[in-house]
């Protein structure tokens, strides 16, 4: 039998907490809801009423910009956001 | 996060060097990843010149401009010092039309494809439309910088280019439209069933070259790269005059060459040469052509000087 490793990372409900965390520091009257897809990736929406008035470009912005540091480093917990909604309420 | 103070200065130099500026993996030549890729075939569509920053060359770049510009994916672009977006949103910039604004350009009116469309595929391609379209979403087709097509069902975008074919309307973004003029478009069984089969002349491929046209254009005094790709012992017995051997350094000089340059290729009889030839074409060269019959035709038909072997 082959021998596999599985090195188990870090549990993706936490990470979703997390982003979620970070995203309601910035955006602290949003509705957040974090979805884990596969290793490391996730789907975001965001609905706040601090996004009218805004480009979709400048709306993202926002959002990357709050949960940067969980997605930079060598090995960080978020590798990829599949899909980022921005919504006004 | 923060940013390194000089790794800050550096960027903000590097975007404010020209109006346009992407961060990309690899460079214009030779994009590294298929949306770097995309964005550069969006803006060499669009503009004669821009500024590309290889961020795989410098790490600290590429790890700096996601901080930069809370943005945390390559490719980025940016207009005037301004961020405007990733691969995604230039795409959907560029489908309505908008990114034409942003560069200060006027949009360009292209002009309509001519599509041929068989009667088979095009009672297909009704009801396919018919089926999934309408509410706004309409017939699509794409293609994309490999010359491969694509169909698909979407909504309208406000650059995209109307091709009628016998009461079918076909929409096509403005860069596909100027690849697909003279595309038809037929059904053929495969073993999955039936699919949409397209044939796109604008397609680049090797392309076959007479030595009496080869003749003509030597003397039309046209430019374009004779390329004898023999090995230098054949050459020494028999060489077409103006043509150059193909050697390591010759084959550098010709990949930095701009990719519509005419490059014609010949060997002794015509078989090294194609496959030379198609190399050039995987490189991305639009003008390639091979000299039928090589060397040797060139003797009998042209030049009884030039001896065989």
């Amino acid at each position: 039998m082959a021998l596999q490793i599985i090195n188990a990372g870090p549990n993706p409900i936490d990470v979703a907490e997390q982003i979620r965390l970070a995203i309601a520091e910035t955006l602290p009257q949003a509705t957040i809801a974090v979805r884990p897809g596969g290793p490391g990736h996730f789907e975001i929406d965001v609905t706040d009423a601090a996004f009218a008035g805004k480009p979709r470009v400048r709306q993202q912005q926002l959002v990357y910009g709050a949960i940067a540091h969980l997605m930079s480093g060598t090995n960080p917990p978020v590798h990829a956001v599949d899909r980022l909604d921005c919504r006004i309420p | 996060m923060s940013l390194d103070e000089n790794v800050r200065q550096e960027i903000t130099e590097l975007i404010g060097s020209s109006d346009v500026v992407l961060f990309m993996k690899g460079n214009r030549r030779q994009p590294q990843c298929g949306f770097s890729a995309t964005v550069v075939g969006i803006l060499d569509a669009m503009l004669p010149e821009y500024t590309t920053v290889d961020v795989l060359s410098a790490p600290h770049i590429r790890e700096g401009i996601k901080t930069f510009s809370s943005w945390p994916t390559i490719p980025q672009l940016y207009v005037k010092g301004e961020f405007v977006g990733g691969c995604d949103i230039i795409q959907e910039m560029y489908g309505s039309g908008e990114l034409f604004e942003t560069l200060g350009l006027e949009p360009v009116e292209t002009a309509r494809p001519r599509i041929e469309i068989t009667p088979s595929a095009l009672r297909a391609l009704s009801a396919a439309a018919a089926e999934h379209g309408g509410a706004g979403r309409e017939l699509h087709l794409s293609v994309d910088a490999e010359f491969q097509s694509h169909l698909s069902i979407a909504p309208r975008g406000r650059a995209d280019v109307e091709a009628i074919t016998d009461g079918l309307m076909l929409l096509l973004d403005p860069i596909s439209a100027s690849r697909a003029d003279g595309i038809t478009i037929d059904v053929s069984d495969t073993p999955n069933g039936q699919a949409f089969r397209v044939d796109n002349p604008n397609a680049p491929r090797v392309r076959p070259m007479s030595v009496r046209d080869l003749a003509t254009l030597v003397e039309s005094g046209e430019p374009f790269e004779l390329l004898d790709v023999r090995t230098p012992e054949e050459r020494a017995i028999a060489a077409i005059p103006g043509a150059v051997l193909l050697n390591e350094s010759e084959a550098a000089r010709i990949e930095s060459l701009p990719r519509d340059t005419m490059l014609v290729l010949h060997c002794h009889h015509g078989g090294r040469s194609q496959q030379a030839a198609e190399q050039f074409v995987a490189l991305g060269f639009s003008q390639v052509w091979n000299v039928v019959g090589g060397i040797d035709a060139w003797s009998q038909e042209i030049d009884s000087d030039v001896p065989r072997y």
